[in-house]
């Protein structure tokens, strides 16, 4: 197997990549118009917005992976479903992290049992043992069927949990951060062209983990 | 062959007590350790009352559970089970419902000492509360068998299973104690019945996803 970066279309995807993030952060910082109840903190929202997206995203691949691993029976979607479990959990991660940062100046406490960012500690926390199932599941074979059902099984279980933290506090749930879609366009604008280089970034990430993992796969059965 | 299959979990149980046993007695350590640790007014317990009813279920059910899945563990059992030519959905719709059963069981066991020692009233709508009980178990089984089903035969299969279930089981738990601290405060059903409705949405979806991927999960 070549290496990933001997390959054209990949090196140019990641100089791509690398310069429209490059271009994302210096256009947040210097054009992005300051939110006057917010200032600096509101910036962060264009990190934290992208990232829960990709890792959303990022999740109902791996419910895709597990489905197609369950109808086609081939390992390749298996690899699918564990480079995004991977990379979803990083950005899910960045999500718990960000919200926090941006919340402790605004709402005057990091953690508040908003509904998004609850949903979005369960799912994580459900894919911490989605890992661990990977780790100490036992014989190879059963581990990637287990994976691939607690991928489909998160995902299924995202709205419920959503609905139900949603009405489970209501009144230590109100905050005043308005809808980024319906922001006016000086921050609609670069919202969406970051959210579109997140998940450029995200597909060349994936791409590159699927090519690791079966890397590591065949060295592991060279063995 | 459901009724069989459901028979057979049945037999076991009334043979040994292991899991409603273990599950009694374990109920019983958590309530004694509330009543220790709570040691406040009867009104102050009666607010936290649904909340440590249910955390007591949660972890009930866990050690349940485990026990449930461990015994076919014995002699390969389940690898036979699975190895004759029947729909395995349907060993999947057996250990949920016979789980449910002796979850059950259980809580018809423990609910005297539970409101005695914490000094807590009955609800006074018995009815309803039996009822919405009886709903809320079945989600709760339904989700902890689907995920003993893959913790069952991985290593660390204790620590996997309470670990994979109390994240998966939260919207269950939040709609569980929304529901009985409701019926215990006496509100009426328009105020709580989103919860009900959470509650069914569970049962349908995991019923069928279970159904459907205990096929997968199981296979050789």
């Amino acid at each position: 197997m070549r290496p990933f970066f001997q390959n054209k279309t990949n090196r140019v995807w990641f100089l791509l990549a690398a310069g429209l993030m490059l271009f994302n952060v210096w256009n947040v910082i210097a054009n992005t118009p300051m939110v006057p109840d917010q200032h600096w903190a509101q910036k962060i929202f264009y990190v934290h917005v992208p990232s829960a997206w990709v890792g959303f995203l990022s999740y109902f691949v791996v419910m895709i992976a597990g489905i197609m691993f369950f109808i086609k029976g081939d390992d390749q979607w298996d690899d699918v479903g564990l480079s995004a479990a991977e990379i979803g959990t990083v950005f899910i991660s960045l999500v718990l992290i960000t919200g926090p940062i941006w919340a402790t100046p605004i709402w005057g406490q990091p953690w508040i049992w908003e509904p998004r960012l609850t949903t979005t500690l369960i799912l994580f926390l459900i894919y911490i043992g989605y890992f661990m199932v990977r780790s100490f599941g036992g014989h190879a074979e059963r581990v990637k069927r287990y994976a691939a059902a607690l991928g489909i099984i998160a995902f299924v279980d995202v709205p419920i949990i959503f609905v139900s933290v949603q009405f489970w506090a209501p009144e230590i749930q109100s905050h005043p951060q308005v809808e980024m879609a319906s922001q006016p366009s000086g921050i609609l604008v670069p919202f969406l062209l970051s959210l579109g280089i997140f998940t450029l970034l995200y597909t060349l990430m994936l791409k590159y983990r699927i090519h690791v993992i079966r890397i590591k796969n065949r060295n592991v059965a060279d063995v | 062959m459901f009724l069989t299959l459901l028979k057979k979990e049945l037999f076991i149980e009334f043979r040994s007590r292991e899991v409603t046993l273990s599950m009694l007695v374990f109920g019983l350590s958590i309530i004694l350790t509330f009543a220790f640790t709570s040691n406040v007014s009867p009104v102050i317990v009666a607010n936290y009352a649904p909340g440590m009813f249910w955390i007591m279920v949660l972890f009930v059910t866990a050690v349940g559970v485990h026990r449930s899945f461990s015994y076919e563990k014995e002699f390969d059992a389940f690898s036979m089970l699975i190895s004759a030519p029947i729909d395995r959905g349907l060993v999947f719709l057996s250990k949920w419902i016979s789980g449910f059963i002796f979850l059950t069981l259980m809580e018809i066991l423990i609910l005297i000492p539970f409101f005695k020692f914490l000094m807590i009233n009955f609800p006074q709508d018995l009815l309803i509360a039996i009822g919405t009980t009886l709903l809320i178990n079945l989600a709760i089984m339904v989700v902890a068998s689907l995920v003993s089903g893959i913790a069952m035969r991985a290593r660390l299969s204790e620590v996997l299973l309470p670990v994979l279930m109390f994240p998966l089981l939260s919207p269950v738990i939040i709609a569980a104690t929304k529901i009985s601290t409701g019926i215990m405060a006496g509100e009426p059903y328009e105020l709580w019945q989103i919860w009900l409705l959470i509650i069914l949405t569970v049962i349908v979806i995991f019923a069928l996803v279970g159904y459907t991927l205990f096929d997968f999960i199981t296979e050789e």
